[in-house]
């Protein structure tokens, strides 16, 4: 690769296979959402859910470059982490509508989507509760030798609370392998960033704890890649952690009882016209990764993925009602 | 309030007690179960035990008196309470529809006649278990009693406020046993068979006794009391009554067919027997003595059950069905005819023989399948006619069960004896006048040549 | 008892000392496990219960956290969930009370939420109860909290064996498990048998066999109540004692058989009396097959309605003591309650 090659760090860094993939999952991340929320409607699925639509980016550029054995944590606008770390659609389907073939056998819902086999060790209930986890999972990495590390998401409300600042400051002083992704997408339920948080950016915060910290467009996929792409280099290398948040936005509101009351039609429309999809998707077209063609070609197929997957959940057994103090404690 | 010191019932054809001895002088503390005096009955004598903790004051018989049955004989104070000069008014109620025995003494410093006060309007009195019948008892007193058919108001609570724990029970049935062992009473011996069989060897011929609904073998004892010492007798528990198997009947032929084979292993060997049924049980003899007429050598059916349509079905659900002294006594009040003859004790006593839970199902069962509706559902007046041993009738005219006049339907020639004043029970209202019946038909049929 | 020893003699060891050399057979033989806590390390602990692992191990395995109990609690759980078996050190136990997030909604239930296909095999030291004169914030018994949720195993050794057995098998138990120790305890001595050995998790130890009453006592108290037990023997009364040594599992066989048999029970523990294990022994002893047997009403005695107070003979009074068991098991026998 020629010093004076100026396309986006992503078509020049990643094949093209990797690309179309990316661009693959980001249309499965946006199916399967818009799946899950038909499924809702029609009453196929009794819990809420907090839909990441707009923010396919910042998931899947993220964890392009990640292998099984590394690790990442979620929350619960955690879908599109899933999904961009490999999950099966057809499986997340099957846990959303609380089947036995789900991931967590019914037991774990929207919320609780992991597959530990893969690396993705559970999206989180808790704001900030997978920070620490994260810290953890980096720890076990080092001591035990081993050279994976650990992408950890949540978004801007979590940055205030303690366990984000505990989980930053004992990755910084143990110089341990982990990527802290705020997904910023402005609001933390109906809380403005600007009303909660002190600082400007929330990378900022990294200064506090001596680690790099960068602001993105979580909407431009070559802009988080590479950004995410050094924070991994920097953690392989064993230099420790890194901050870095990826501005996004979520089309949705918070969760399914939004009545979107904080923020403006035009805020919306404004950011809709940012589709982080569109921009991937016209952006490789431009770089030659793919034609037209193909590209209606890998939407259509995340669109039968989805069906087919929503026919797996449909189909598949309940867990029996038996059944219900199963994995509390392992079996003997 | 002092709690009343009673002369108990003990014994159900009793209908006064002498006192024997006092274990208590007067002005004592004595302690609730603790032995309070002796009463003797014609049958026994027998310790009775404080209800209350307390001093003993206004003691109104001395030993040797003989008292009605139910008479305050005595007030117990609690440590502390002010004890009247007079003895307290008896409640309304309390005072036994009989008079005091006239000469019994006044004792306790008054010369005034223990039960010549007039009962007043009173608010309420105490009562030996306060809280009525809010009884307390651990869970396993309570399991041990439930598990021995003991009725726990009869037990005495030691622990704190009264409560009765598991030893108190076991106490008081190390006492039963020591004491009085209550059904088979000298002389008696079980069986082994199908049905709950007792035997009191003796001369001549046997009489074999059939109990009615809802009632066993103990109930005639009065009877067996009143008649001539030294026939031997074999009594015969019920399915699902007494200490019989809780066994399920199907109808009245069933009900027959197993009493019949309890019959036969009993009287196996024997030349003949006469045959004495009370209620169901006269239609159950009836029976055995239609099918076994070479070996009966006489049949005596007191108020019978077979002879018509009609029964009391509500009493006889209401007897069956009550799991308690309260709701039994009402219906056991109307099975004689003179009412007042069935205290509280011998409530307490029906109470005790039927407090297993399982017996009172069974015979819930078997009222519904003999007497549906209130109807009964079998007619014996074929049988009754066919029978060619010497045969009687014995009816109260005051039966509230079973109608005497059904007597009257059986188309064959039969000795009728219908008692004035009687109700349904008169081997317990009258015994003797039963014996006598029972005896003249026994000379009868044993009269040589 | 299920000792299973690889060498039978035994030495006089305190109980921290038990607990230590538990942890060095541990992280000898398994390079994965671990310590993690606040001054564990050259400090040697607040109870001085690492003492000095940390030159045998390094401070890699015997880490120093900062004052930071819901990151650190959280990462020994990120570490448990991903090939570690970490053992982290509350300094207090009170201090949990800063991590209940890392413990309750992750610790606890990430096995069930991920229908069974994560492991969480982290252990939780915490030094627990009163008597040292620490005062409110240092000195609670929160073990029946823990109790309360699904997910967790919470044990209570009362003896230098039981914390050396059971915390061997703690660290062998594929989900997370909080050993409360009590604090007065750790200068206890006792025998402990030398080498490696478990003692099972979920179930209690009859410590002294009776028959006229069950005493069912909990960490320090269990020893209270073998005093109090001996007294009572002097004066007639058979107690039987029982070290509940596990809260979560529970041993329900041996409580229910041992009150079918004496059917007088007494609860003593020190955690706040109400809410806490003598009402779930109540109920569990109400529910059961003991109760036709139980003959007088189930006693308790825990801590006092308030927080532990500093002046010592407060904080005496705060919770059971040799002479307050006496005298409720006294009342019990003498059929007075």
């Amino acid at each position: 690769m020629s010093t004076t090659d100026n396309r986006p760090f992503a078509i020049r860094t990643y094949s093209p296979a990797q690309l179309k993939q990316a661009l693959k999952r980001m249309y499965l991340v946006r199916r399967f959402e818009e799946g899950a929320e038909q499924s809702y409607m029609r009453g196929l699925i009794h819990g809420t859910m907090h839909l990441s639509i707009g923010q396919e980016a910042s998931a899947v550029a993220s964890c392009i470059e990640l292998t099984d054995a590394d690790k990442i944590t979620s929350n619960h606008r955690g879908h599109g982490h899933c999904i961009a770390k490999g999950a099966d659609v057809a499986r997340m389907f099957a846990e959303f509508f609380g089947k036995e073939t789900g991931y967590c056998h019914g037991r774990g819902g929207s919320m609780h989507i992991a597959d530990v086999q893969t690396g993705n060790l559970g999206a989180n209930g808790i704001v900030g509760g997978g920070l620490p986890i994260a810290v953890g999972a980096a720890l076990s990495a080092k001591r035990l030798g081993r050279k994976d590390v650990t992408l950890c998401f949540f978004g801007d409300g979590a940055n205030n609370e303690g366990a984000f600042h505990e989980a930053l400051n004992m990755a910084a002083i143990w110089t341990l392998p982990v990527v802290f992704i705020c997904e910023n997408n402005k609001y933390g339920m109906s809380t403005s960033v600007e009303r909660s948080t002190a600082v400007r950016r929330i990378s900022e915060r990294a200064a506090a704890y001596s680690m790099p910290g960068v602001t993105v467009d979580g909407n431009d996929f070559s802009a988080v890649a590479e950004a995410v792409h050094h924070a991994i280099a920097r953690a392989r290398a064993g230099e420790g952690p890194s901050l870095v948040e990826n501005l996004t936005y979520r089309w949705r509101g918070h969760s399914k009882s939004d009545r979107n009351r904080y923020r403006t039609k035009e805020e919306i429309e404004a950011w809709m016209a940012r589709d982080p999809i569109a921009r991937f998707q016209a952006e490789l077209i431009a770089h030659g990764v793919l034609d037209e063609a193909e590209a209606i070609a890998i939407a259509e197929a995340a669109v039968s993925d989805v069906e087919q997957g929503i026919e797996f959940a449909r189909g598949s057994a309940a867990p029996a009602i038996g059944e219900v103090t199963r994995y509390v404690y392992a079996e003997a | 309030m002092p709690v009343e010191v009673i002369l108990p019932k003990v014994d159900m054809d009793m209908t006064h007690g002498t006192l024997a001895t006092w274990h208590v002088k007067p002005g004592d503390m004595v302690q609730k179960g603790a032995a309070l005096f002796d009463i003797e009955t014609d049958k026994a004598a027998m310790e009775v035990e404080a209800p209350a903790t307390g001093r003993l004051q206004h003691v109104l018989a001395e030993p040797g008196t003989k008292v009605p049955v139910g008479s305050v004989i005595a007030w117990l104070y609690a440590e502390g309470e002010t004890v009247d000069t007079l003895p307290p008014v008896p409640a309304p109620g309390d005072v036994p529809a009989e008079a005091a025995v006239p000469d019994a003494p006044a004792l306790g410093g008054t010369e005034q006649a223990p039960y010549a006060v007039p009962p007043q309007g009173m608010a309420g009195h105490a009562s030996p278990m306060p809280g009525g019948s809010l009884l307390r008892a651990t869970p396993a007193a309570r399991h041990a009693a439930r598990t021995a058919g003991l009725d726990l108001s009869d037990v005495a609570g030691s622990g704190p406020r009264g409560r009765i724990q598991k030893q108190d029970v076991d106490d008081l049935l190390a006492r039963e046993r020591d004491v009085a062992p209550p059904r088979p009473v000298s002389g008696w011996v079980a069986d082994s068979g199908p049905l709950a069989v007792t035997r009191r060897p003796g001369r001549d011929a046997p009489l074999v006794l059939i109990h009615g609904f809802a009632a066993d073998s103990t109930g005639w004892l009065p009877l067996e009391k009143a008649l001539l010492p030294g026939r031997a007798l074999i009594r015969i528990d019920l399915p699902g009554h007494g200490r019989s198997p809780k066994r399920k009947i199907r109808d009245f032929a069933h009900l027959a067919r197993m009493v019949l084979e309890a019959f036969d292993e009993a009287t196996r060997g024997l030349d003949g027997v006469h045959l004495l049924g009370h209620s169901l049980g006269g239609a159950v003899a009836a029976a055995i003595a239609d099918i076994r007429s070479s070996r009966v050598l006489s049949l005596t059916a007191m108020a019978p059950a077979g002879l018509g349509p009609d029964i009391n079905g509500e009493m006889l659900a209401g007897i069956a069905r009550a799991t308690r002294v309260e709701s039994l006594s009402p219906w056991l009040r109307q099975l004689a005819g003179n009412a007042e003859l069935i205290g509280d004790d011998y409530a307490k006593a029906a109470m005790r023989g039927r407090a297993d839970p399982g017996l009172r199902s069974c015979q819930m069962e078997m009222a519904e399948v003999l007497f549906p509706d209130g109807v009964q559902a079998f007619d014996l007046r074929p049988a009754f006619a066919r029978l060619s041993m010497p045969a009687s009738i014995v009816w109260g005219r005051r039966d509230q069960v079973t109608p005497f006049r059904h007597a009257l339907s059986i188309e064959a020639d039969f000795a009728l004896h219908f008692l004035h004043g009687i109700g349904h029970i008169p081997h317990f209202e009258c015994p003797e006048r039963v014996a006598r019946i029972v005896e003249r038909q026994f000379a009868a049929v044993e009269a040589p040549g | 008892m299920d000792v299973t020893a690889q060498e039978t003699s035994t030495r006089t060891l305190s109980y921290s000392e038990a607990i230590r050399e538990a942890m060095a057979l541990a992280m000898e033989a398994d390079p994965t496990v671990i310590l993690m806590g606040e001054d564990i390390g050259v400090y040697g602990g607040a109870f001085q219960v690492t003492l000095d692992l940390v030159d045998r191990f390094g401070p890699d395995r015997v880490m120093d956290t900062p004052i930071s109990e819901l990151g650190g609690a959280g990462v020994a759980v990120g570490a448990a969930l991903t090939g570690l078996k970490p053992i982290f050190e509350f300094q207090f136990s009170d201090f949990a009370t800063l991590a209940m997030e890392q413990i309750v909604n992750q610790a606890a239930k990430l096995r069930y939420m991920l229908g069974g296909e994560a492991s969480v095999p982290v252990v939780f030291r915490m030094p627990a109860g009163s008597g040292t004169g620490a005062a409110a914030q240092h000195s609670q018994s929160l073990e029946a909290w823990f109790g309360h949720v699904p997910g967790l195993k919470v044990i209570q050794p009362s003896t230098p064996e039981d914390a050396k057995g059971m915390l061997l098998a703690a660290l062998a138990d594929p989900d997370p498990v909080l050993v409360f120790e009590h604090k007065l305890l750790y200068k206890m001595k006792g025998e402990v048998p030398a080498g490696y050995y478990t003692t099972p998790i979920g179930k209690a130890a009859v410590r002294r066999a009776g028959s006229d009453l069950t005493i069912v006592a909990a960490s320090i108290m269990v020893h209270r109540a073998l005093e109090a037990a001996e007294q009572l023997a002097g004066e007639g009364v058979s107690a039987e004692v029982i070290d509940l040594r596990s809260i979560r599992p529970i041993d329900h066989e041996t409580i229910v058989a041992s009150v079918r048999k004496t059917g007088r029970l007494l609860i003593v523990y020190e955690g706040v009396k109400s809410y806490g294990i003598g009402a779930e022994i109540s109920a569990m002893v109400a529910e059961s097959d003991a109760f036709d047997f139980l003959d007088a009403p189930i006693l308790r005695l825990g801590g006092a309605e308030a927080p532990i107070p500093y002046n010592p003979d407060l904080e005496r009074a705060a919770v059971p003591q040799v002479d307050t068991i006496l005298a409720a098991a006294r009342r019990l026998a003498r059929r007075e309650v």
